[in-house]
């Protein structure tokens, strides 16, 4: 089935009315994943934005027309891998899949994570990342990036903002093996929904899909620039997209492209609240970090 | 003879119980002084002895986790901790017990860090007393073995619902061998059928499960879980008549009672320290003293009403504890022991002794000595205000 068919004619398993901020990515890429995986797919969302806005349900309610789920923030890979195995004694075809942001995953739950990868629990992992704890008000996580002003790593007069640097989550876990390792963004739906599908055809491991999920509230911009800059976090390459197949890394097309002529990071951080203050130095010292790390994913590319 | 003996530590009985419980799913992470219970299962599984899975992650914290995921689908789910396993398992534990997943759990109790320590001590269950768990505690290793096949009985039981732990001292019981009787596979099959627990995540029947709660809601959960808390109570009991049934042994449901019937003073104790109290008991008892003891088999649900009516017309009650209630200076179990007195409106003399912390020892010697307090109690009719402190030197004087 063509992209364009999978989204035009599969059933959309996302409750049709959520609480989700205007513009909010992660909502988009959460029904286009359903229409690749299906009605036979158990979720498990833990405490995040996608929880907040109500795709677990509310009190007596549900928000998907699929069992739902949620753990707690740090256990739902270690969680949808135990519904998985008993899953797999009766059905071995349902998909268990986890939908977690960026908190969830690569700081509180990135031990469970890294456990179910190395046992290979069949489970579909996505991580849709907007580079903070953006539910409870924009607070650090892992993947916010060196600099960012956030309501727990603040621009002041004594400090330059984040101190740490955005955690790799994707490439650690290609380099512990996990079976299938991706990385998707809202603004190239057909590379999107290609990785989806070839997620639910892995049936001997772990598949982790890392989302970048720019979040117009907490970065500070327009609700209808979301998908502009997810594809500019593309074109700069300050989120490649990739794909780690069975020990076998592959830069996916639009990252291809953009790698022939990037964008500056400067075009990607221009507008964006979080990054005002920088000065022309420490925007030069992000572009350093993306083009080294480019240079890096190609070497294992090659 | 349908059952064997054989000589096992507590932790062995632990795993064979499980096995001849047909356990779906054993998920195991090493902790002293419990790790050679899942090893002992892993060995199992991978020798064929028994048809479950046995699931080895990396922390506690993932054991639990991965429990609730299959108990959630239905299984019929163990696992087995100690001290700092539990605490680390904290949150997913007490939202398996909301959940309402009827799982077994052993403890081996290990004292709480800090200092640190890996060796005996009930404080590690005895913290987590109010987070919705069934609480059993055994004096033998046999017990161990039959009060885990007893405990899927009750968990699984459609008016509880609520996970069992089985909670042992730790090297006590866990590490010591004593000859126990193996039941029979057909005994324990007809004794406890398959589990019939809903599968909550099905995509046949799409349902939430653990959705964000408006309070109304979350105090009709609670009001349903204190509820079936109060029906544990009897369903404890029959299934250790039932159980007396078919294989012949019984442990007094949710309190043991020994040479209780005539005794004006009263030793409350819990855990495996009853063997040296009820040898204590005796020699009090071979004195012409009248002298008997109760040993809480089920902290949770709290048998209140039935230890108050034991306790009626005692002249003075001591509470033998190995575990700290840092709030009220004393025991934990005493804490339980003062509770059910003032629901039964008894003004009885009562003290509140501490011992056996970290692997220390309470020997009988210890025990004669609260005897002798209790009996000071009950003659002046007057509680002891201190807690007592059962340390090796206060036998030397």
């Amino acid at each position: 089935m063509s992209t364009m068919d999978t989204l035009m004619n599969n059933e959309d398993l996302v409750s049709p009315g959520l609480s989700a901020c205007q513009g909010c990515p992660a909502e988009l890429s959460l029904r286009t994943a359903f229409k690749v995986l299906g009605p036979k797919t158990v979720l498990g969302v833990p405490p995040g934005c996608i929880a907040g806005v109500g795709v677990p349900g509310w009190g007596l309610k549900t928000g998907m027309k699929t069992p739902v789920v949620m753990p707690l923030l740090g256990n739902s890979a270690s969680l949808m891998a135990g519904v998985k195995q008993a899953y797999a004694k009766i059905d071995p075809e349902v998909h268990c899949v986890v939908f977690a942001g960026d908190g969830a995953t690569v700081d509180s739950g990135l031990q469970t994570l890294s456990a179910a990868a190395e046992r290979g629990e069949n489970i579909i992992y996505f991580c849709y990342d907007n580079e903070g704890y953006m539910n409870t008000g924009f607070q650090k996580s892992g993947t916010t990036p060196h600099g960012a002003h956030m309501s727990t790593s603040p621009f002041g007069p004594y400090s330059r903002g984040n101190v740490g640097f955005k955690k790799d989550v994707p490439l650690m876990l290609a380099t512990q093996d996990a079976a299938y390792v991706a990385t998707l963004c809202p603004s190239h739906v057909q590379d999107f929904v290609n990785k989806v599908q070839r997620a639910t055809e892995v049936k001997d491991g772990l598949c982790y899909l890392h989302i970048m999920s720019p979040c117009p509230t907490g970065w500070g911009v327009k609700p209808d620039q979301s998908i502009q800059y997810a594809r500019a976090a593309v074109e700069s390459l300050y989120f490649p997209l990739f794909e780690y197949d069975h020990g076998t890394f592959t830069i996916s097309r639009p990252s291809l492209r953009a790698g022939k002529k990037p964008r500056p990071v400067s075009e990607f951080i221009a507008g964006q609240r979080r990054f005002r203050h920088l000065t022309e130095e420490e925007i030069q010292q992000l572009q350093d970090d993306v083009t080294r790390k480019w240079n890096l994913l190609n070497k294992l590319a090659s | 003879m349908l059952e064997t003996r054989d000589a096992l530590t507590g932790n062995e009985c632990a795993a064979h119980a499980v096995r001849l419980c047909k356990v779906d799913r054993v998920v195991g992470y090493p902790i002293t002084p419990q790790s050679s219970v899942v090893e002992y299962l892993a060995a199992m599984v991978a020798n064929g002895e028994m048809s479950g899975e046995f699931i080895s992650p990396e922390s506690e914290y993932s054991v639990m986790s991965i429990l609730k995921g299959a108990g959630m689908m239905g299984e019929r789910v163990f696992t087995a901790t100690s001290g700092q396993g539990l605490a680390f398992m904290y949150e997913p534990y007490f939202s398996m017990s909301t959940a309402r997943i009827p799982m077994v759990m052993a403890i081996a109790n290990r004292e709480m860090i800090s200092p640190v320590t890996v060796w005996s001590g009930l404080q590690d269950t005895h913290s987590v007393r109010d987070a919705g768990w069934i609480h059993l505690y055994a004096e033998s290793n046999q017990e161990i073995l039959d009060s885990i096949i007893q405990g899927y009985m009750i968990a699984e039981h459609p008016d509880v619902m609520i996970p069992v732990h089985v909670c042992y001292d730790g090297f006590y019981l866990s590490h010591q061998s004593a000859v126990v009787s193996m039941p029979d596979q057909e005994q324990v099959d007809a004794f406890l059928p398959a589990p019939n627990v809903r599968q909550m995540l099905d995509v046949n029947a799409p349902c939430m499960v653990d959705g964000n709660t408006p309070g109304d809601l979350m105090m009709e959960y609670r009001e349903d879980h204190l509820w079936s808390m109060k029906q544990a109570l009897s369903v404890i009991e029959q299934a250790d008549a039932k159980f007396a049934e078919v294989f012949g042994r019984s442990y007094g449901g949710l309190l043991d009672t020994y040479r209780l019937e005539d005794a004006d003073e009263v030793l409350v104790v819990i855990g495996a320290l009853s063997g040296a109290a009820k040898d204590a008991v005796d020699d009090a008892r071979s004195q012409g003293r009248k002298v008997g003891l109760i040993r809480v088999r089920c902290l949770r649900p709290f048998p209140s009403i039935q230890l108050g009516e034991l306790l009626a017309g005692r002249k003075a009650v001591g509470v033998v504890d190995k575990s700290v209630n840092f709030g009220w200076s004393s025991g934990i179990v005493y804490q339980e022991v003062l509770g059910a007195l003032g629901k039964a409106r008894l003004n009885v003399p009562t003290l509140s002794a501490v011992g056996g912390l970290g692997g220390a020892d309470i020997r009988k010697d210890h025990v004669a000595r609260v005897i002798d307090l209790v009996h000071e109690c009950a003659q002046h009719d007057k509680s002891l205000e201190d807690t007592v402190w059962l340390r090796p030197d206060m036998l030397q004087d």
